[in-house]
């Protein structure tokens, strides 16, 4: 079975681009990262109109698959007298995100001046 | 929760139900922050909106309330009823077996008995316009009742389709009996002649050729069996087929297209199609005018089927027209009735296009399956409860660890239910693959049961949990009574409940004894059937049918020379095959008869016996207006001395010169009719009747068939010998009476299987004390006495019960199928109980012969 140390180790850390995204937020809105935040910082940035569903969705499974972290705040009289759950972001997360921003720029550093010459 | 103010409700508890108890409420945090935010900027009613939008989008696997199989206490628990079942199943297999085998027959017969009820009830139904075609029916008030036709006026059709609103087409419907010539081969066939909007209002697809080809007057479409069997696999378009009219007019016609198949549930159906124009040819002095004709059908498609009360009310204006001409046959009312009610309302009526065969079957079938049911829910819940004693320590065991009652009724009936699944499959094939083919080879129709058919679906699964239920509640209910201390102390009892286990065996009992009955009355009622006097002498006759004055004159000319024939005489009309119903009047009354016209020498041929008076008088023929009656004319016509009384007959005076004894004009289920025989001019006679030398009547047959093919090659046989005139009725009866020894034998085994399992489920708990009686040196009859002691007054008080139920269901039975049904004697009484006694005591002497070979010394050491 694959464990998260496995994971770490084969380097194949499974992130999709959303998740990436929200990963990413979690870490922007550091002490007041919850969903209904994580969407409007998302729309406000990407300008994409983000579901909250799609947020919960993708915060349940990075905080299963161990990059996330989370703890339930007080109630707050706007969510009706709710809790709301607050994520932070693991060593592991940190180490998922690192990775794929690496990998990224060596990939990008790789690509040939001539592949950019479009004329 | 309570629900906050303002959030819609409906979501809201949508959400509730879907939603994980433990993230609920951060995520409906969450929604409840964007609707509060929404309602200031954008609106409470678009909030709302988005809301419910966020709750349905927000149902995804991640939110939804995870059943967790593994750890879950009643998974656990039912993993552990299943054990148990089949542990406990295992080690009985003979009632296992009982059970599996009795369930399966029942639930197989219940499949076979949907099957034919699904079929029976759809008949017709699956015309596309069977909701927007009627069939325009009549009644009339023959002998002061009213008579229900499915024929109608010749004209009626095309004054509708010119007069009458709402009307989307019209089309009518004449068949006959007619000559099919192709190549060298002659056929008698019926063809229906139809005006082209046929194949539009009934969805009969072409295989081959188009509908147009309906509208061609020269062509001809064939049904798929009628392609078969005149062309093989040959595609048979472009074919000539020459078709000689009941007329004698004679025409080529060209075949412009195949049917397919028609669907099993087809009752309205076609061997040869023609265009309706041909009716000049088909009947003699066609007019089209004339209201005094019948046509066989005219259906109508409505614009809107609702419209129908409208349209029927629309038509009672032809009625004046019809009974100014057609004096003796006034219709009183026209009804439509559209096709998807056909078949079932054609029961109660005459010349109707479709006939209802299967109403017998659909009031006996269904009390048949619940029959079976009944007998095998028995068998189950009996073995149930017998078999207590050896799970007592479980369900103590059970009880002790927590299971209260509840829990334990469950257990045996989920266990129940565990059981009628395997036999709801093992049922399922065995009425697919055993019942209803053996059924369809008993009724002569095909039945299948669609694999789309949700209604089917819907059966099995009711079925399944009315047998599971009906079977297990009462065990369930009695095993989880025990209390868990008496048990382990040993102080349950449970001999307390036997009569209820003694009345469940006496009521298959009963059950046995009523289907023993109806098998043995139904066998006998057959030989009976067989043997019944014909009311004439039908061994040595022999029948022939002319179609010509010339031909007749011609073969009895030949006829003549054939050695074996002894005598020789005509008839227009003929017993058996052809009779024609009429109107005679007495004293200003008027009485529906069957009239059969004759030569004056045909009575003596047909042996029929004369009861008072004398037979027509020869040689005078029509001249004398003389009328010889059968008994039931004289009973019908209330006439105390019916000799030298005049009849009115045709407008003419006829006296009664003889009186025959009641004989069968056809079938024994059919009623006898009042019946005239009159004299008909030589020139219509057609049929030739021959009384034969005893012991000669194939030869004979062989000669008259051979001279007949010699004299008439494009002309088929039409003739046979009058002895085999009812052999397909006799077929049916037989069919009948095997498929009540079916049932019955199904019956039986299912009974004496229930009674075998009990007996030895009883003996296995009584070793002990008969290895005691042995040793102290029991004798076999003294073994036998106790054997049978506490089966001896059940088995009295059922047939006591039973016998008598058993008649009276017999005869109702049988008085729904036969018109003369084998009078019922004491014997009927009798012999079922015999035959019943006779097989419990074979059941309860195998158990006996099982306990004498048993060494005592096992018993008494086992513990």
């Amino acid at each position: 079975m694959l464990t998260k140390v496995n994971l770490i180790e084969m380097g194949r850390a499974q992130i999709g681009e959303f998740e990436e995204l929200v990963l990413l937020t979690v870490g922007v809105l550091y002490d007041d990262a919850y969903a209904v935040a994580i969407a409007k910082e998302l729309e406000g940035q990407s300008g994409r109109v983000i579901a909250v569903s799609a947020v919960h969705k993708s915060l349940y499974r990075l905080e299963e698959k161990g990059m996330l972290d989370s703890r339930l705040s007080d109630p707050e009289s706007k969510r009706g007298g709710k809790r709301k759950r607050l994520f932070n972001i693991t060593p592991y997360g940190k180490k998922v995100l690192d990775e794929s921003q690496s990998l990224r720029a060596k990939l990008r550093n790789q690509i040939p001046d001539l592949a950019f010459k479009f004329n | 929760m309570a629900r906050p103010h303002n959030i819609p409700k409906i979501p809201y508890a949508f959400f509730k139900l879907y939603c994980k108890k433990d993230r609920f409420e951060e995520m409906h945090g969450d929604l409840e922050e964007y609707f509060y935010e929404r309602v200031e900027t954008i609106g409470m009613v678009k909030a709302k909106w988005f809301y419910t939008r966020d709750v349905l989008r927000c149902c995804q696997p991640y939110a939804w309330k995870t059943p967790h199989f593994n750890q879950n206490s009643n998974f656990v628990m039912f993993k552990n009823y299943f054990k148990t079942a089949t542990r406990s199943a295992l080690r009985n297999p003979l009632g296992t077996f009982i059970n599996l085998f009795g369930l399966s027959l029942a639930i197989g017969v219940c499949v076979m008995i949907y099957a034919f009820y699904n079929q029976s009830i759809n008949t017709d139904r699956f015309h596309e316009n069977k909701d927007n075609v009627f069939l325009a029916t009549i009644y009339t008030n023959r002998d002061g009742q009213m008579s229900h036709y499915g024929m109608s006026p010749m004209p009626l059709a095309s004054h509708i389709e010119e007069e009458m609103a709402g009307i989307k087409s019209v089309c009518r419907v004449d068949y006959q009996n007619t000559i099919i010539r192709l190549n060298d081969q002659v056929f008698y066939e019926d063809i229906h002649l139809v005006d082209a909007s046929f194949l539009e209002m009934f969805s009969f697809p072409l295989k081959w050729g188009n509908k147009a080809s309906l509208s061609d007057v020269n062509s001809i479409i064939l049904s798929d069996d009628i392609a078969t069997k005149y062309f093989g696999t040959e595609n048979a378009l472009g074919k000539e087929v020459l078709i000689v009219f009941k007329s004698g007019e004679k025409k080529y016609y060209k075949v412009g297209g195949v049917a397919e198949a028609f669907p099993d549930g087809a009752s309205i159906k076609f061997d040869f199609l023609i265009n309706y124009d041909n009716i000049d040819l088909a009947r003699k002095n066609y007019d089209p005018n004339d209201w005094s004709v019948f046509l066989n059908s005219t259906f109508i498609q409505l614009e809107d089927p609702s419209n129908v009360y409208g349209v029927q009310a629309g038509l009672s204006k032809y009625k004046e027209l019809q009974n100014e001409v057609k004096e003796d046959w006034k219709i009183s009312d026209f009804e439509l009735i559209s096709i998807h009610d056909l078949y079932l309302s054609s029961e109660g009526m005459s010349r109707v296009i479709s006939y209802d065969r299967h109403k017998p079957g659909r009031v006996v079938l269904p009390i048949i399956g619940i029959f079976m049911l009944v007998l095998a829910c028995l068998n189950y819940i009996n073995m149930a409860i017998n078999s207590v004693a050896k799970r007592l320590k479980e369900i103590g065991v059970r009880k002790v660890m927590g299971a209260d009652k509840r829990k334990v009724m469950f257990q045996f009936l989920a266990e129940n239910i565990i059981v009628t699944s395997f036999a709801l499959i093992s049922g399922l094939f065995l009425g697919i693959y055993a019942f209803i083919p053996w059924f369809e080879g008993i009724s002569g129709d095909a039945y299948t049961i669609n694999i789309t058919d949700q209604l089917f679906y819907i059966f099995l699964i009711g079925l399944m949990i009315l047998t599971g239920v009906a079977s297990g509640l009462y065990p369930a209910f009695y095993i989880s009574r025990f209390e868990a201390v008496k048990i382990f102390k040993g102080k349950v009892r449970l001999g307390n409940k036997g009569w209820l286990t003694k009345s469940f065996l006496g009521l298959q009992m009963i059950l046995a004894i009523i289907t023993i009955t109806g098998a043995v009355l139904f066998i006998k009622n057959t030989e009976y059937q067989i043997e019944r006097e014909w009311g004439y002498d039908q061994a040595d006759v022999l029948y022939v049918r002319a179609n010509s004055p010339e031909m007749y004159e011609q073969l009895m000319a030949e006829f003549d020379q054939i050695p074996g024939i002894e005598s020789l005489s005509g008839s227009l009309d003929h017993i058996g095959r052809v009779s024609r119903s009429t109107v005679v009047e007495r004293l200003e009354e008027k009485y529906e008869v069957s009239q059969v016209r004759v030569s004056p020498e045909y009575l003596e041929s047909m042996g029929l016996d004369l009861k008072s008076g004398q037979f027509l008088t020869p040689e005078l023929q029509v001249a004398a207006k003389e009328l010889v009656v059968n008994e039931t004319f004289v009973e019908r016509l209330k006439m105390t001395d019916p000799l030298g009384v005049s009849i009115k007959l045709d407008g003419e005076n006829y006296q009664i010169v003889g009186v025959v004894k009641d004989f069968h004009f056809s079938s024994f289920n059919r009623e006898i009719n009042p019946t005239v025989f009159s004299p008909a001019a030589k020139v219509d006679l057609r049929f030739i009747v021959a009384e034969l030398a005893l012991g000669q009547e194939v030869e004979v047959y062989t000669a008259v068939e051979n001279k007949w093919d010699e004299l008439y090659p494009e002309i088929p046989f039409d003739g046979g010998l009058q002895a085999s005139i009812l052999d397909s009725y006799f077929a049916l009866i037989t069919n009948f009476a095997r498929f009540n020894k079916a049932v019955a034998g199904m019956a039986v085994i299912l009974a004496m299987l229930g009674l075998y399992g009990l007996i030895t489920l009883n003996i296995s708990g009584r070793m002990k004390e008969f290895s005691i009686r042995k040793t102290l040196g029991a004798q076999a009859g003294h073994l036998g006495f106790l054997l049978t002691k506490e089966y001896r007054w059940l088995t009295l008080i059922s047939v006591l019960l039973g016998a008598p139920m058993g008649f009276y269901a017999a005869k109702f039975q049988m008085n729904l199928v036969f018109a003369y049904p084998i009078p019922m004697g004491v014997e009927f009484l009798i012999i079922p109980v015999v035959i019943l006694i006779l097989l419990i005591l074979l059941v309860l002497a195998s158990q006996l012969f099982k306990v004498l070979r048993f060494s005592p010394v096992k018993g008494l050491r086992s513990e």
